[in-house]
């Protein structure tokens, strides 16, 4: 018995052997014919590659092996702590895809290597507006735009008054014509960030009485308006349009939007969240040349559009940004988000202001779950 | 090194590290800031109220379905209990994620209630949607539980009861049910104690908004980075469950009669 086990082992061992070694023979033979210059340069080598779930296109891994006659192995993170931490315990990967505060964190703790400027010729295609507003690493020295987007309210235009929204902002949120009608997003950055954003102030203070000014906002909210504090199955809610209004990445909003048409989506005047999440080079990466191929292959016309294409969100590549704006997302302004209003930011890393918000966000909800 | 993460849970719960292991001081004021701030204790209320109904629906439930696999034949009880083993070969986190799909609007459930003319009923992120899915997921130990010592308990005891003129409810109460209190009881303790500080059912089944005490142990240490209070919260709950158990225990001896002297 024990022998017709091993058998069956051995031969089910040597059967995925041969696999394998098809698999990479087809590859290479494929490479061969479809671009000879580059493909010799980095034929057999594999390019690690770290990118939050869903956030990729459907052909770019496919055509960028085509094209250069390597392997991309994509692992995918949940959440940019996921990723901290296991970039900060040595794992090796050649390209990251974190988001703004992430990057300044790594940066600042030396976890990253500068990019070479002159490997990434298609870093001229990128929007200069997205790449200005990049504070966390204002000369690209670290990092290279993947997605980028705001935060703002995602509101069904047959039950909200767009004067409503324009009068009050985020403070609409606590409109008692629409109690029970909104959606919170649990998430206690983007959350403390409506309500300092409201309040006038910068969603990077550290002022106490300012934060707790902001946690009364969100406080009044739970307790006089009824909301449903929700993560991201806020997107299917609102693209069927179960409740009015939605606090929602622009990105996601997208999405929401180009399923149901009543879907608008509103960026307050006091200001939001511009969140830009980029590609980096890890300090141990152990294929530098290939990863700054695979940065400049994301930036290309042809790779941006799959991206931007199958994910929705917005594309820091001018032109691709601009012909999905005319073609597959007509008429959807969350796709355009906006770089020109000064009260706008980017997110910082601190770890004590990180800590005082997830507290504060925690007794929001708690104070949510007790009425 | 069994009581190794106990011991940090206690010093955490007790100190005040500023900076590290290297400089701390002992206080008191975790559990200061937890007992003097209403919301917290009436998260703790909650916890426990759904935990003692997650046991008391438990007991319920369990109690004919173990009297009924131990009735029956050899054969018969090994099937069923093998039934009632069955799913938990599967991860929990999983089941309780298949019931998000059970319960939400236009699943299973709400189709069923469609039918007798309440359309569109969300069960989801409800009380009552935590309180299926802690039923469904500790339901199992309480079934074996009872059925381990109903199966024990030996049956000529029963026909003693007959012989002597007992009928079927005075053997069922003076006899079977006595006899199976000890299988009850760890039922009990088997349910109550992973109920009251299970966090991904009601965070899976309740909703963001859901909050119980095991909720705010592990957002205190996920993502609020607060260790000593989150640890302090788990002392607490550790001190309450104690206290239960040492209750239960008592009225395990009360109920059987002090038949456990006499062994």
């Amino acid at each position: 018995m024990k022998k017709t086990l091993a058998l069956i082992l051995a031969a089910i061992l040597a059967l995925s052997l041969c696999a394998c070694s098809g698999g990479a023979a087809q590859t290479s033979g494929e490479s061969g014919t479809q671009a000879e210059a580059s493909a010799g340069k980095y034929a057999g080598q594999t390019l690690h590659f770290y990118n939050p779930g869903e956030y990729v296109g459907e052909n770019i891994l496919s055509d960028f092996e085509k094209k250069f006659g390597c392997r991309v192995v994509m692992d995918t993170f949940e959440s940019n702590e996921q990723m901290y931490i296991k970039i900060a315990n040595g794992d090796v990967y050649d390209v990251i895809d974190p988001s703004d505060y992430m990057i300044e964190r790594c940066k600042q703790e030396g976890l990253l290597q500068p990019l070479d400027k002159s490997k990434i010729p298609n870093l001229s295609e990128l929007e200069p507006g997205v790449l200005a507003a990049m504070d966390f690493d204002p000369s690209q020295e670290y990092a290279v735009p993947y997605f980028w987007g705001t935060v703002g309210l995602i509101y069904d235009k047959t039950v909200v008054d767009e004067a409503d929204l324009k009068a009050e902002g985020f403070g609409i949120l606590k409109d008692q014509k629409y109690k029970g009608n909104i959606y919170l997003y649990d998430s206690e950055r983007d959350m403390m960030m409506v309500a300092l954003k409201y309040l006038g102030y910068s969603m990077n203070t550290e002022s106490e009485k300012e934060l707790n000014e902001a946690y009364d906002f969100l406080h009044e909210i739970v307790t006089t308006m009824d909301p449903e504090i929700v993560t991201d199955e806020i997107i299917d809610a609102m693209a069927q349009g179960r409740k009015a209004i939605g606090i929602m990445y622009s990105g996601d909003a997208v999405y929401a939007m180009s399923e149901n048409e009543n879907m608008g989506f509103y960026m307050p005047e006091t200001g939001t969240n511009v969140w830009i999440d980029c590609m980096v080079i890890p300090k141990n990466a152990e294929n530098v040349e290939l990863a700054h191929e695979f940065i400049n292959y994301v930036c290309s016309y042809e790779g941006a559009l799959d991206n931007s294409r199958t994910v929705g969100y917005t594309s820091p590549n001018v032109k691709v940004a601009k012909e999905m704006a005319e073609t597959d997302y007509e008429g959807i302004d969350a796709y355009v988000p906006r770089t020109d209003n000064p009260n706008d930011e980017t997110f910082h890393y601190s770890e004590a202001g990180r800590k005082i918000m997830a507290d504060l966000w925690s007794r929001v909800k708690i104070a949510a779950a007790n009425q | 090194m069994l009581l190794l993460p106990v011991l940090l849970l206690v010093f955490y719960a007790f100190t005040n590290s500023g900076n590290g292991l290297i400089s701390f001081r002992f206080t008191l004021q975790h559990f200061a800031k937890f007992f003097t701030d209403p919301d917290f204790v009436s998260v703790l209320g909650r916890s426990l109220g759904i935990a003692v109904k997650t046991t008391i629906l438990c007991v319920l439930l369990g109690y004919p379905v173990a009297y009924f696999i131990a009735g029956s034949d050899e054969r018969t009880r090994n099937v069923l209990v093998l039934a009632i083993t069955l799913p938990m070969w599967i991860n929990m986190l999983v089941r309780t994620y298949a019931w998000i799909g059970i319960l939400s609007k236009g699943g299973f459930v709400s189709k069923i209630i469609g039918l007798f003319g309440k359309p569109d009923v969300e069960i989801l992120y409800t009380e009552a949607a935590v309180l299926i899915g802690m039923v469904y997921n500790f339901l199992p130990f309480m079934i074996l539980e009872i059925n381990t010592s109903l199966c024990k308990m030996d049956r000529a005891l029963l026909e003693a009861g007959n012989d002597l003129g007992a009928n079927a409810v005075q053997r069922f109460t003076r006899i079977t049910l006595p006899l199976s209190i000890p299988g009850v009881v760890s039922g009990i303790s088997l349910v109550f104690l992973p109920a009251v500080s299970s966090f991904f059912i009601p965070k899976l089944l309740g909703g963001a908004q859901y909050f119980l005490i095991g909720n705010i142990i592990e957002n205190q240490f996920i993502t609020v980075g607060e260790w000593n209070f989150g640890s302090a919260i788990s002392m607490i709950m550790a001190l309450i469950m104690m206290g239960s158990m040492y209750l239960v225990r008592r009225f395990e001896k009360v109920v059987s009669g002090g038949k456990e002297d006499r062994r």
